[in-house]
């Protein structure tokens, strides 16, 4: 931990890292995106409908997925009070956000032709990952709201961390009040039983879409070291007037 | 893919919103790096001076 | 220890009768939204009789939210939360105090005063008194998350939106449950799980909030 916590070692491994990573992502969409539009056969009950799965699945995995990242720097923040730390999980959270929207927006094109409304409140993933997005940006405006950045930061972690925590209560919550209200006409989308021939190109997708978080969230860490020197510099040149 | 299957619209709209999204995602990510990088190379220039 | 948070807690409330205004302007906030509702539904009393539990925990959560912002901010702007933050109390009780003085001195009374107010919107008597019961419960929660809000913006100028975009998706759980254990009586289940697990979400608050609150401000007081 210790040995990424300095900001110009991490820029030297990420520095390093970034261009792997961006083949990396490069690659894998390029093979993702001709298996889910090319290669998979139709569903014999969605037809094509269901290839918006590949771009669904992995915006929706993200979506959750970076939201425990989050949590995670925010722990390390909370404990160890390192910038670092606070960097990465304030640089996670509009990366998320634009996650969990497309989520949001593609299943609701699913949703149109498989249960012919764009939103349905029977779904408790859709619910429960609408108020994820209101954490997301509650969490932002938290970072925008306050000026001086060290206080931001204590301020968004407390946020963040109870922001965590409260996630599954809600997605708790929600799923119980999903079959308190189970309305007959939604249809229930089945499980995780899907077809071998789907499941390879679905993967891929989801290891890209991460890749691709990964290369944008180091990126956007890089960035956020540079503002910071930036507005310290800023902050000398005024004091030596 | 059968572009002349039912629902096919969708299928592009959810693509297309996706690219839309990821592409701009990446556009912003990218210049913002390197306008504050150019930024604080100039800052570094000036103070060598 | 135990005496002392007695003592913030006497100060607060006598602090907040005082100044008065708080609870008056809730009160009036859920009458006016008492007064909407049917406005925008239209006068159907079938209508109005379903929704009536749901739109009372609506008004009830919103009008403990309006008063959240001011729950730490007059204390941290006249310097009252320094000298307690440097006292021998630990901070987290401090704050567990002042949450518990706005509880009793505006949830806890709104929950009260809210439920009889359903008559206007038709509500079904026989569904008053768990109304009442789960009100009562769930103030406590309403309260201690809107104490995370008003010491997350304590320090800030306009904090009344961000407040709300922090703490009603906090909301959510309390009220879910809430509603069902209001609504379960009319059903064939009984409301009891719903109240239980609703007593659940107050005991987490209860661990939570503190914490955070003190944390939050402590930021700020630095």
């Amino acid at each position: 931990m210790q040995q990424f916590a300095n900001p110009a070692r991490f820029l030297k491994i990420a520095n390093a890292a970034l261009p792997y990573i961006w083949s990396i992502t490069a690659i894998l969409f390029a093979i993702g995106l001709y298996g889910a539009l090319v290669t998979t056969p139709p569903d014999y009950q969605q037809g094509e409908t269901v290839r918006i799965m590949y771009v669904h699945v992995p915006a929706a995995w993200l979506g959750l997925f970076i939201y425990c990242l989050m949590g995670f720097f925010s722990a390390v923040a909370f404990i160890y009070r390192h910038p670092l730390a606070d960097a990465a999980a304030k640089t996670a959270a509009p990366l998320g956000a634009v996650f969990c929207f497309l989520a949001l927006v593609t299943g609701s094109f699913w949703g149109k032709p498989m249960w012919g409304t764009w939103w349905a409140w029977g779904d408790a993933r859709l619910t429960s990952m609408f108020i994820l997005l209101l954490f997301y940006l509650g969490y932002m405006a938290v970072w925008s709201s306050i000026d001086e950045p060290t206080r931001a930061a204590a301020i968004a972690r407390i946020v963040a961390l109870v922001g965590v925590v409260n996630v599954f209560v809600v997605k708790f919550s929600v799923n119980w009040w999903n079959t308190l209200h189970q309305p007959a006409s939604v249809i229930k989308m089945g499980g995780p039983s899907i077809d071998k021939s789907m499941l390879w190109a679905l993967l891929t997708m989801a290891v890209a879409y991460t890749m691709l978080f990964l290369a944008l969230h180091l990126v956007s860490m890089r960035s956020e070291i540079a503002a910071r020197k930036l507005r310290q510099a800023r902050l000398i040149e005024i004091g030596n007037r | 893919m059968d572009f002349s299957a039912a629902h096919v619209s969708y299928v592009i709209a959810a693509y297309s919103i996706s690219a839309v999204c990821v592409i701009g995602l990446f556009l912003y990510v990218l210049l913002r790096d390197r306008a504050l990088a150019a930024k604080l190379k100039q800052n570094a220039e000036k103070d060598t001076l | 220890m135990l005496q002392q948070a007695l003592a913030l807690i006497t100060r607060d409330i006598v602090l907040a009768r005082k100044q008065g205004g708080g609870l008056g302007t809730a009160f009036g906030f859920i009458l006016s939204v008492m007064v909407l509702i049917p406005l925008a539904t239209g006068p159907d009393q079938i209508l109005l009789s379903k929704l009536a539990p749901g739109m009372m925990w609506l008004a009830l959560l919103l009008s403990v939210l309006l008063t959240a912002d001011r729950m730490f901010q007059q204390d941290f702007e006249d310097g009252s939360l320094d000298i307690m933050a440097m006292g021998k109390l630990p901070f987290e009780i401090v704050t567990l105090a002042k949450t518990i003085a706005h509880w009793i001195t505006v949830s806890l009374p709104l929950a009260i005063i809210t439920p009889p107010l359903g008559l206007l919107m038709s509500l079904d008597i026989s569904q008053l008194p768990i109304l009442i019961v789960s009100m009562i419960t769930g103030s406590l929660a309403l309260s201690l998350l809107a104490a995370i809000g008003g010491a997350v913006t304590a320090g800030l100028r306009r904090g009344g939106l961000l407040v709300s975009l922090l703490v009603l998706p906090l909301y959510v759980p309390v009220l879910i449950f809430g509603v069902a254990a209001s609504t379960a009586s009319l059903g064939p289940s009984s409301s009891t799980p719903a109240l239980i697990v609703l007593c659940a979400i107050t005991l987490m608050s209860l661990i939570i909030s503190p914490w955070a609150c003190a944390a939050a401000l402590k930021a700020y007081l630095r």
